[in-house]
């Protein structure tokens, strides 16, 4: 008797924690923010430093490899903001790949000191006829 | 402390088993190393993934293995059942400690960063965090019976926070990539021959993980017929849990 009295307080409070962990994890840990939901509510994250997620927007990357400047446009297919990363691009950085950015805006433009890629989930070989370019891979790798 | 047990004669199968291992282990960095094609992506950089991979899955099917003994030692009290919870969860450490060394190995150069607190790599150093536990914590109960319910119980936890953790780049926003291998009906995303050396690699640290884990038993059931080592039987006095 006394062993099911156990068993059932041990279920309810891992349930609790459980449904407890959820919800952090949920609310607390949302990595990063989409362009369309700072669009949507710029005041709450204002003068602070952010995480924003999206794609790189074809045709918008300039790098200016004097300066060290990247700049290009991160957009969710809703919203479109201008980044300019302080920073050399990462090596899988390129168009309509997904990127995190951290840092905060300033008059409209995201300034980001930290870019991170946040590739896809698909693995493949490169086709017939697009050969990739190791060399270039190569040389981004040094 | 002398001991005149003599050891049992060491079981051909085990000879066996370890061989195995190394050869399938050999064999599948060849495979991923030199068959594996170059990713359209990631380039040279996906043969990291065979071994990240492979080891993070057998850390999760460790702590499975180890949980599922910690129940049966709560229900049955059989000894052996704790042992075989410990060495599950010896090897779960370690394999979760590769996988985070080799995490951090394949993400530097491919997302940019060694490590950032998105919810699957804080889950997956979690589960580390919990493993460490669990020695710590029988480091400190004496009671071989106390010793082995508590850690048990701490395997159970370890055991929940798993579906989470492999759930979490679909449930939440991480940095990490998705699964390519969907087994809740996403679909297969990845080439089918990098697919198979993927699970040759699996297969193969799964050897690696059984061959160490039988080891460890054989050696914990010597222990325990030494009469559990360093640690005396607990007083009468002693509050059981």
């Amino acid at each position: 008797m006394k062993r099911w009295v156990y068993a059932l307080l041990g279920v309810a409070v891992l349930g609790v924690a459980g449904v407890l962990i959820q919800r952090a994890l949920g609310e607390a840990l949302v990595y990063f923010i989409l362009p369309s939901e700072y669009a949507a509510d710029p005041a709450t994250y204002e003068d602070r430093r952010i995480r924003l997620g999206g794609i790189v927007s074809p045709g918008t990357v300039q790098y200016d490899d004097q300066k060290l400047v990247l700049a290009f446009d991160v957009t969710d297919s809703l919203q479109t903001f201008p980044v300019e990363h302080i920073g050399t691009p990462p090596e899988l950085f390129k168009e309509n790949t997904g990127v995190v950015v951290e840092g905060s805006f300033e008059d409209g433009t995201f300034k980001s000191d930290n870019l991170l890629v946040k590739h896809t989930e698909v693995y493949e070989a490169p086709k017939d006829g697009e050969p990739i370019d190791v060399e270039a891979l190569k040389e981004s790798l040094e | 402390m002398t001991t005149t047990v003599q050891s049992a004669g060491r079981p051909a199968w085990l000879n066996a088993l370890a061989f195995a291992a190394v050869a399938a282990s050999l064999f599948g960095a060849y495979l991923g190393l030199r068959v594996s094609p170059v990713d359209v992506n990631q380039g040279d950089l996906i043969r990291v993934m065979y071994a990240h991979v492979a080891v993070a899955w057998v850390s999760f099917a460790a702590v499975a293995v180890s949980a599922v003994a910690g129940i049966v030692y709560l229900w049955r009290d059989r000894p052996i059942a704790d042992v075989v919870s410990v060495a599950a969860a010896e090897g779960a450490l370690l394999f979760g400690a590769l996988t985070i060394v080799g995490g951090m190995t394949y993400s530097k150069p491919t997302l940019g960063t060694f490590w950032t607190w998105d919810a699957k790599l804080t889950l997956t150093a979690l589960m580390v965090a919990l493993l460490v536990g669990v020695f710590v914590v029988r480091g400190l109960i004496a009671d071989p019976v106390r010793r082995g319910r508590v850690s048990a119980v701490i395997m159970l936890i370890v055991l929940a926070s798993l579906p989470l953790n492999y759930l979490a780049a679909e449930w939440f926003r991480t940095l990490h990539p998705a699964k390519a291998i969907d087994l809740t009906g996403g679909g297969v995303t990845i080439e089918p021959v990098m697919l198979n050396i993927l699970l040759f690699n699996v297969v193969a640290a799964g050897l690696v993980f059984a061959w160490l884990l039988f080891e460890r038993i054989r050696l914990g059931m010597q222990e325990q017929q030494d009469g559990d080592g360093q640690a005396p039987s607990a007083p009468a006095e002693a509050v059981h849990v």
